[in-house]
């Protein structure tokens, strides 16, 4: 089951980051929630989110390109690194909106 | 023992009974995998007629064919028909009667589950062809949006008809998406490591994986929403709290993720089919599963952009827009090594071949046309025209139906054990694949002229009417090549001659066998160890017949087959399946009665029916296994094996695992409501918050730490200490139900309601299994007393302690931030 996991942790990691930043957003960006951060820190904080993801997401790239303890099918590791890095690209060009779009309008 | 004589002994063990009996009684994959395509193919035929309904309606402008009311039922019902009662069991009947011969074993997972969920999806099914007939159908739309949807907008019977029969009918579908993941994962040949598997193995894997984490967000939204309708409790009615957006959320949460169900084992039949055709190996094995893989998950991020119009900030649009056009990618990863797999291959224009080259040219299109409403803008100007139907077409017509019709006609020799005579097949091509692009190729531009969706009638002068009536004659042209089709099946099934064994040349196992199947699949079970066995060895058929494998020798007179190491595929453990039985037939029919009660609202029905469910899974779950130990078994090539009933894992804690990643996805999309009602909808707070106390604090914390801890105590008493933890929890539970005894008045208290109802519901699932535990272990069931069904209980347990915990922290943590005058509390 690890080789399993493995292979579906990094683009799981992907969808949970999205899931976040997103759902953060939803709260940043209510009338009840939105108030308890001071004006203008909402975006600061949606930017530290989403790097964190990434952040995330290059660390499990950079851990699962080390050796498996068990030894790795070699077919199963290939594709596992392939969705690693697919999911790294993910997070960047996902989350990028925190930085490039109107916040909560 | 010669091949004849052992065929013989293991169709006595495994054959069905004769006769009409063997349709009720069959747990074959075999029988019921048929079962399942005959049935969605029913199903596609009646959806299909009303498309015709539609056309006709639609030809002309100021059509009085139909009036509006029965207009809403057919388009409503094509689309229920079409998505749920088609696409999903039909993927479904094509994975229960492919997945074990592909995989080198002999049955299923679950092969009463396998039956069960049949007659689940029978019954379901009968109940939405009721309601067409007797004219009281769905009629708003097949994502029944509310307020339309709900008392306000559809106060008939109607729309419970959808709730609760497709509901009834998704039980087919987690089902089969349990015992598929189980399969994929542990009843493979012997040597198959997850790299040596299938393709199409992948495929059916990460689709019922996606079936297991999409559809629970689909089934909490109809009970919701039926709870609504029925009990007024109001999570969707914005004057009480609720918000009638959750439902989108909660819909497009599957909606989305399903349009990927539906595509994803077609491209698993295509990843089959292509090398075959093309003479050649799957390019880019590896890039292919990682496609899947991530197509898979993918899907899961893009479900509002199913809701771009209705005011979410530009911020998120802008996410959910990223996202769709993203996956764009992994699905030309895979375009790319099918183009390259006939690249390098000598592709032969067989049929198969010719609707594989009608999927791609269908299916880009539609992806790029996917890719354009991903756009928000774009979108904005499209979104409920009919642009987006001719979109929704080319995806699912062209990614699901046209790989299916490759699938049908690739496999048809298995299936009736025929020569495949393909002439009248051909034609049938040219008829749907013209006939389809007429209809629906215009049909884009109609769109962009402003036809919208779902409209019963127009009006001339528009610009519409050539589009609508090319499209309406083009519709019956493609119409009749899909009962072209059929005639083709039932003269190939009926008159073609007798065919040679894999007519195709293929690598695969499920060629590896005499056409049509026996009903043990495999003579013995080969020991694998590559992707294309039959290739590398083309002798291994007559080997397998003649016992040369594993489990080759049937005396020990009962249904057995293997297990094996997830990821190296070394054999494990016996697994010893039941003979036939009527039984699961009639645990759906009780089961039917309580979705019947609910839906006449005859309620004194409903606690009879899940009474009858509850000593039925008993009785089930209490045929399992023996009280004798028989310690290792030979089975074959100077392997011996215990038997699944003295292991740790049996394939019955696979299951229960699986089960609740989309029991926990129920409850995780229960709590991600929570949150939306209390960050979106106006209308909140409530005139006040359940504040549980200490007391009810204390009772949960004690019963939390006594019932899982009491499952790992290996003395009587820990059982005992175990259901006091559960009742202490079940207390504590009910007495939050207390604090908000009106479930009707505000969102909040119906979403408390839910909460602590889901919790109490585990929680007694959990006691009746600590106490059948224990009764097993008096009787002195081996399973029982060797650990394995421990565990099962133990995951139960722990899992009912949790969510009744973390429900009881969600309903208290509003009255803890109000007192702390946190988040717009009173």
């Amino acid at each position: 089951m690890t080789a399993i996991l493995r292979l579906s942790g990094p683009i799981t990691l992907w969808l949970a980051g999205f899931c976040a930043v997103y759902g953060l957003h939803g709260l940043l960006c209510s009338s009840r929630w939105g108030a308890l951060v001071a004006p203008g820190t909402g975006r600061a904080l949606l930017i530290v989110a989403a790097l964190a993801a990434v952040a995330a997401q290059g660390a499990l790239l950079a851990a699962l390109r080390r050796p498996h303890r068990g030894g790795d099918d070699p077919v199963i590791r290939k594709a596992t690194l392939i969705l690693a890095a697919t999911a790294l690209v993910a997070s960047i060009w996902t989350l990028l909106p925190v930085a490039v779009t109107s916040h909560c309008l | 023992m010669t091949a004849l004589r052992r065929h013989r002994a293991l169709t006595r063990v495994w054959a069905s009974d004769p006769g009409w009996r063997g349709w009720c009684t069959t747990v074959s994959h075999t029988d019921l995998g048929r079962m399942f395509l005959t049935v969605a193919v029913f199903f596609f035929v009646t959806g299909g007629i009303l498309a015709m309904l539609i056309r006709a309606q639609l030809a002309s402008p100021r059509s009085a064919f139909v009036g509006p009311d029965v207009y809403n039922q057919l388009f409503t019902m094509h689309g229920v028909l079409m998505m749920f009662l088609f696409a999903i069991p039909l993927f479904e009947g094509l994975a229960i009667y492919l997945l074990p011969k592909m995989l080198g074993t002999r049955d299923l997972a679950f092969p009463r589950l396998t039956a069960y969920g049949f007659w689940c999806y029978v019954f379901g099914g009968a109940m939405m062809i009721f309601s067409l007939l007797a004219g009281i159908a769905p009629d708003s739309g097949w994502f029944m949006y509310p307020p339309l949807s709900s008392t306000l907008g559809a106060p008939g019977i109607n729309s419970d008809f959808w709730l609760i029969g497709i509901t009834f009918v998704e039980i087919s579908a987690i089902s089969a998406a349990v015992e598929l993941t189980v399969t994929v994962l542990r009843y493979r040949a012997p040597g198959m490591t997850l790299s040596n598997m299938p393709i199409f193995a992948w495929y059916v894997l990460v689709t019922a994986v996606m079936i297991l984490t999409g559809f629970p967000p689909l089934i909490l939204g109809s009970v919701l929403l039926e709870l609504e309708r029925a009990f007024g409790m109001p999570f969707f009615q914005v004057a009480q709290g609720g918000d009638a957006l959750l439902w989108q959320h909660l819909f497009w949460l599957f909606g989305h993720p399903e349009v990927y169900i539906i595509f994803l084992p077609a491209a698993g039949a295509i990843s089959t089919i292509l090398p075959v055709m093309a003479r050649t190996r799957l390019m880019g094995y590896g890039w292919i599963v990682a496609a899947s893989v991530s197509l898979g998950v993918l899907s899961f991020g893009l479900w509002v952009h199913h809701m771009f119009t209705t005011g979410i900030p530009h911020m998120g649009l802008a996410f959910f827009s990223a996202a769709s056009t993203l996956v764009a990618v992994p699905t030309a990863v895979q375009i790319f090594a099918w183009i390259g797999t006939l690249w390098r291959g000598r592709p032969r224009l067989h049929l198969p071949m010719l609707w594989i080259l009608a999927f791609f040219a269908t299916f880009v299109i539609g992806g790029l046309t996917g890719v354009m409403v991903a756009v928000v803008p774009f979108d904005w100007q499209a979104h409920d025209t009919y642009f987006i139907v001719a979109h929704l077409h080319y995806v699912l017509v062209g990614g699901f139906v046209f790989p299916m019709l490759a699938a049908l006609y690739y496999w048809m020799p298995h299936f009736i054990g025929r020569k495949p005579y393909f002439k009248l097949g051909t034609t049938a091509f040219w008829l749907i694949f013209t006939g389809f692009h007429g209809t629906f190729l215009l049909l884009h531009v109609a769109g962009l002229l402003g036809m919208r969706r779902r409209i019963d009638t127009f009006e001339a002068g528009q610009g519409w009417e050539v589009i609508n009536i090319i499209a309406s004659v083009m519709s019956f042209v493609m119409a009749i090549g899909f009962a072209l089709v059929l005639i083709d099946v039932i003269l190939n099934a009926v008159i073609a001659v007798r065919g040679s064994r894999n007519p195709w040349r293929a690598g695969t196992l499920d060629w590896a066998m005499p056409t049509p199947a026996a009903a043990y699949n495999f003579a013995s079970l080969p020991h694998v160890t590559s992707r294309e066995p039959l290739w590398d060895d083309p002798s291994l058929p007559a080997a397998l017949a003649r016992g040369e494998g594993y489990l080759g020798d049937p005396a020990r007179q009962r249904r057995e087959t293997l297990t094996v190491e997830p990821a190296t595929g070394a054999p494990r453990y016996i697994v010893v399946f039941p003979a036939n039985t009527a039984f699961p037939m009639g645990m759906a029919a009780i089961t039917g009665l309580f979705f019947l009660g609910l839906l006449t609202k005859i309620y004194w029905l409903v606690p009879l029916a899940a009474a009858g469910v509850v000593a039925c899974a008993l009785r089930w779950a209490w045929t399992l296994g023996t009280r004798r130990p028989e310690g290792a078994l030979p089975v074959g090539r100077g392997v011996s094996l215990p038997t699944a009933s003295e292991v740790a894992d049996p394939p019955g804690w696979w299951g229960s695992l699986f089960l609740l990643v989309a029991d926990g996805t129920f409850y995780g999309s229960l709590l991600f409501g929570y949150a939306f009602l209390w960050t979106i909808a106006p209308n909140w707070p409530p005139p006040a918050y359940a504040e549980p106390g200490i007391w009810l604090a204390a009772l949960a914390a004690a019963g939390a730490i006594f019932a899982p801890l009491g499952q790992r105590l290996n003395v009587p008493a820990g059982v005992g200490a175990s259901v006091l933890g559960l009742l202490a929890l079940g207390i504590a539970a009910a007495g939050v139900l207390r604090l908000a005894p009106d479930p009707t008045r505000h969102a909040y208290d119906a979403t408390l309601w839910v909460l602590m109802g889901y919790g109490l519901l585990h929680l007694a699932v959990a006691l009746l299994m600590t106490l059948f535990l224990a009764a097993r272990r008096r009787a002195g069931f081996v399973s029982a007393l060797a650990g394995g069904e421990a565990r099962i209980v133990r995951l139960w347990v722990d899992y009912g302690t949790l969510v009744t915990v973390v429900s009881g922290l969600a309903a208290g943590l509003p009255g803890v931030l109000g007192s702390l005058s946190v988040g717009g509390a009173p």
